[in-house]
Formats: C-alpha cells, sequence, structure tokens
C-alpha cells in the first residue's frame, strides 16, 4: 500500500494532548500540504510518520510500514528534511553526505554521483569539500535537502524547504519538489509560506491539533461562498443596499469590483436581483477564490472557537 | 530490529572525523596525559637526584616503618609511588572518553543534528555502540601511548639508582590494558547517561567528570597511608567497574531511545 493512509492518530504528551483524530490519505505522486500555526501539531505528525515518535491512538501506514511498528523500514523509505538543516559544521559537505549515505547502507559509488547531480543543481557544486560550518543559511538549508534526497526516499517530507533561501533557489527548491512528484514519490510539505502552498500542493490539510480542513486548495479557496461581482462605475455606491441584505454579512468594494461574502451560495441570485434592482449593471459574477491565507486563516479562527 | 555493524561503524567514522576536525577537544585531551606523564617522572627523579637525603627514609618509614635499614628508601619511595600513581593514571581512561562522549551526544542536540540523524535508520544500539567507540578508542589509544611515554621516562629517569628498567612491570601492564579500557567503558557510559539527560555537552562533561572523584579520594586514601594499593586491589576496582559497566550499557541503550530524544529534544 503505498502513499500515507492515516486514520485516527492522535499523540499525547502527559496530560498534553499534541494532535488527535486526524485522518488522511495522501496518493503516491501527490503533493500534501499541512498547514497550521506554530504548536499546532504539524512536527508532532510528521515526526509520528517518519518514526520518531509513537501514536497515542490510531494508525497509519506511510509506503506500506506500519509507523508503530516498521520504523527501521519506514525510515528507509522516507526522507525528512527537520525544520532546521542539522548538518555537522566541522565536516564537509561530502562528508555530511556520505554519513547518510552510510547510515543507509548505500553503495557509495552509485549513491555520490546522484548526490553530485543534486549539489549541481542547487547550486553547490564544487563545493563538496567545503567544511559546512562556512556555509550560507541558503546553502546549508541546499545541503539539508540534498542529503534528505541522498537514498532516494519514496515519501518526503519537508518542513518549511524555502526557508532562508533566496528567490531563484527557492524556484530551483519547487522545481525539484515538483518532479520528485512527477516521478510517483509521495511529498508533505509543511510551509507557513502559502504562496507557495498554493503554487506545489494539490491538497492542503489545515491541522490546528487536529484537522480542521482538508480538500484541494481551489475547493479550500472557494469555501466560504465569496461572490466577485463586476459593475459598471464605482462598485462603492451599493455597499449600502447590500449591507442591508441579512445573507451578505460582508461586503467589500473596489473601483468596479464587489466581493459578497455569502452565508449560502444559495443567495447568490438574490444579490444579483438587489443590485440590479438598484440600478446597477451587472457585468459578470462569479464564486470568488479567496486568497488561501484568508481561507486558512478563517479556518483558525474557527477552530479557535 | 537486527543490529548492523556497518552503522555503528559509520556513527564511529562520523564521530572520529569530527574529533580529528575539533582542535579545541584535542588540545583539552592531550593536557591530562601530559600531566600524568610529567608528574610522576618528576617525583621518581627528585628521589633519584638526592637519594640519600635523610628526609627521604623518614618518608618512607610513615609508609613502612618495618623498612630495613640497609634498603634504599629512595627505591621504596619510588616503587610506592609508580604503585599508587596507577590509580591517578585510571583518570585518564575515565576523563577522555567523558570529553568525547558529552560531545558527540549532548553536542547532537545543541547542533539540532538529533532529529535527522534519528530520522535515518540506525538503531538505540547501533548508536550506542558507534559513540562509544568514537570516545573509547582515542581514549584506550591515549592511555597506551602515555603509557609508553610512562615508562621510557621512568625508566631513563631512574637508571643511575636503579640500574635496570623499572616499568613496565606486571601491575602497570595488567592495569593498562585490562583495567583501563575497563575504566575507559565506565567513563563513556557515564557520559553517554548524562548526556542523554541534560541539554548540553559542556553541563554533561561537568556532570560527568564528577565520577573522578572517588578515583582521586583512592589515591588519598593510598598516599594517606589508609590504603594499600597492589595487583589484587586494583583488580578488584576492575571487577567492580565492569559490572557497573554493563549497567550503564544496558542503561544507554534505554535512554537514547528515539521517542525519549526526540520528544525531549528534538
Amino acid at each position: 500500500m503505498s502513499g500515507i493512509h492515516v486514520e485516527g492518530l492522535g499523540k499525547r504528551f502527559g496530560d498534553r494532548t499534541a494532535v488527535e483524530g486526524l485522518s488522511f490519505h495522501v496518493r503516491p505522486g501527490e503533493v500534501f500540504g499541512l498547514l497550521g500555526p506554530n504548536g499546532a501539531g504539524k512536527t508532532t505528525t510528521v515526526r509520528m510518520l517518519t518514526g520518531l515518535l509513537s501514536p497515542s491512538e490510531g494508525e497509519a501506514t506511510v509506503w506500506g510500514h506500519r509507523v508503530d511498528r516498521d520504523g527501521e523500514a519506514l525510515r528507509k523509505v522516507v526522507g525528512l528534511l527537520t525544520e532546521q538543516p542539522g548538518l555537522y559544521d566541522r565536516l564537509t559537505a561530502r562528508e555530511n553526505l556520505r554519513f547518510f549515505m552510510k547510515l543507509h547502507e548505500l553503495d557509495e559509488a552509485k549513491a555520490w554521483p546522484r548526490a553530485q547531480d543534486y549539489l549541481r543543481r542547487f547550486g553547490l557544486g564544487g563545493r563538496d569539500a567545503e567544511p559546512v560550518g562556512g556555509f550560507s543559511k541558503g546553502m546549508r538549508q541546499k545541503l539539508a535537502i540534498v542529503r534528505t534526497l541522498v537514498h532516494d526516499p519514496q515519501v518526503i517530507f519537508l518542513d518549511e524547504p524555502t526557508s532562508g533561501l533566496d528567490p531563484e533557489s527557492a524556484r530551483t527548491v519547487r522545481d525539484a519538489v515538483a518532479e520528485l512528484a512527477s516521478e510517483g514519490r509521495t511529498i508533505v510539505l509543511c510551509s507557513h509560506n502559502l504562496s507557495e502552498v498554493e503554487r506545489l500542493c494539490e491538497r492542503v490539510g489545515v491541522v490546528k491539533r487536529r484537522l480542521l480542513a482538508i480538500g484541494p486548495v481551489r475547493e479550500l479557496r472557494r469555501a466560504g461562498q465569496a461572490l466577485d461581482v463586476r459593475v459598471d462605475g464605482e462598485a462603492e455606491r451599493f455597499l449600502n443596499v447590500l449591507a442591508s441584505l441579512p445573507f451578505a454579512p460582508n461586503v467589500l468594494a473596489e473601483g468596479a469590483r464587489l466581493r459578497v461574502m455569502l452565508a449560502d451560495e444559495a443567495h447568490a441570485p438574490d444579490v444579483l436581483a438587489c443590485l440590479v434592482g438598484a440600478g446597477a449593471r451587472v457585468h459578470s459574477a462569479v464564486p470568488a477564490q479567496r486568497p488561501l491565507e484568508e481561507v486558512y486563516l478563517d479556518l483558525l479562527q474557527e477552530g479557535r472557537g | 530490529m537486527a543490529f548492523r555493524p556497518r552503522r555503528a561503524m559509520a556513527v564511529f567514522w562520523k564521530d572520529f572525523l569530527d574529533l580529528r576536525k575539533n582542535l579545541g577537544l584535542l588540545v583539552s585531551m592531550a593536557v591530562l596525559p601530559t600531566v600524568m606523564v610529567l608528574v610522576p617522572i618528576g617525583v621518581v627523579w627528585s628521589y633519584v637526584r638526592t637519594p640519600n637525603h635523610a628526609d627521604l627514609r623518614s618518608v618512607a618509614m610513615f609508609y613502612d616503618p618495618n623498612l630495613p635499614l640497609g634498603a634504599s628508601a629512595a627505591r621504596f619511595l619510588i616503587d610506592k609511588t609508580l604503585t599508587d600513581w596507577f590509580g591517578m593514571f585510571l583518570v585518564m581512561p575515565v576523563f577522555v572518553p567523558i570529553l568525547i562522549a558529552s560531545q558527540s551526544v549532548a553536542g547532537e542536540k545543541e547542533r539540532r543534528t538529533l532529529e535527522p540523524l534519528l530520522a535515518s535508520p540506525v538503531t538505540a544500539a547501533e548508536l550506542v555502540t558507534g559513540k562509544s567507540l568514537a570516545a573509547l578508542v582515542p581514549a584506550v589509544v591515549i592511555t597506551w601511548a602515555a603509557f609508553i611515554c610512562f615508562c621510557v621516562g621512568v625508566d631513563i629517569v631512574a637508571w643511575p639508582l636503579v640500574q635496570m628498567p623499572l616499568m613496565p612491570n606486571a601491575l602497570w601492564t595488567f592495569g593498562v590494558f585490562v583495567i583501563a579500557p575497563l575504566f575507559a567503558f565506565f567513563g563513556n557510559g557515564v557520559a553517554v547517561l548524562i548526556s542523554a539527560r541534560v541539554s548540553e555537552a559542556r553541563m554533561a562533561q561537568q556532570l560527568s567528570a564528577l565520577v573522578v572523584l572517588p578515583l582521586v579520594g583512592m589515591v588519598g586514601g593510598q598516599v594517606a597511608g589508609f590504603l594499600k594499593a597492589g595487583l589484587a586491589y586494583y583488580a578488584l576496582q576492575g571487577a567492580v567497574v565492569l559490572v557497573l559497566d554493563a549497567i550503564l550499557l544496558w542503561a544507554s541503550i534505554r535512554l537514547l531511545d528515539r521517542e525519549r530524544l526526540v520528544s525531549r529534544w528534538g
């Protein structure tokens, strides 16, 4: 059973519940975003799925390995990029990578050329003999990514992969992630960079101790039933008439555009009728794609409530 | 979970490489053997320089009131120094692994390298083995090298008085090749255990170093004349440490458990 399958996963540390009741599936070749504020349980979830922590409840399999009992086999197919690069400063880049090749019992003659390919791709070609202590933050991050990939893992967990990288390097990483997914690998991306998540992930899960929402990014952005309406002239003059509608709790106007938040999308025709009744010439009305950030913050707000 | 020697050797290889590049730690490691070798050579030299000094006989009589009148007090004190100093020499194989192991275990936490390491297939037993070897091998090699320097130095300075090589003798040979590795294992075990519980390498070193105090205390007892050291005395120490080593090994593997380390320090 490839990919990731999580059913009712939870973790308690003493009296404190870090995560509870998580259930989701990630397909092979899918890039799945795990979103949530600091302390929401993302790292704990990743640690359970990489065999570093054992679940207090529920079960999960990663690439066919049960996380609670197949730790060693699991860690062979999983690559983990931690929030901190965690490199050995006195060792060279090559020595850092060789160490992990040895831990994974790889044939270095085969693994090193692959690592060199990644090093070159991330702009570290020719720097492998230098001690890592002299590397910049971005170079360290890129080397940590290469280390994550050195054993050719089937499932890759990336915690803030573009943190500390310049835009060009960040793009290289994003391209690499997309390519890895296209090779059929399962990728879980934990990030606070929502635009990155939007660009890379097909589906996201928003976690705050429990799973607040899960689904394709496009669907989540449509959630909340907003309607974008374009009218003739300044849209602002219709704010008052729309404010009187009980099912449109929030209306924004910008130039000729109105964004109407709806309690229920079934009220969209009523909004349009109201506008036409007030003399508006409506050019277009489409379900709004809310920014992921807005959706995310709303979900967290609801989660708090 | 199978024990894979290759992975344990990978941990050893990395830690040994890291140690070779850690100049500060290498200097710290060199200081103690230097003192351990030079001090007794200096003491022996002082006895050889004035072998007929009246005070030497008084000191010798303190340790052995039945010392024959014709016996050389200087020679007696040289033998006594060599026997007692072995107790002090054992501080070295305990202390050197403490310096290394504290860095290698607590250092992983400080550098935030622990989580990527634990996310690899390496098991707790392989980790303990690799890290222990990386601390034990240099400690034992340093102890043996210091022993060779000590033997050469003592024989050179004592030659004018005794006209024969005093070292290596049976006690030291047995002690350095059998008891010293057991003590090194003990120092390493204590450091690994404490490093798994504290967050900083320095704190681990400071706490672990306290284990040398009983050793120093026993040497103090020998110098004060309360304890009479000899082959049987040191063999008994070795046997006690062997039991402690087994307990420490068991506890280290338990404490280097992923769940415990990650939930506490990751």
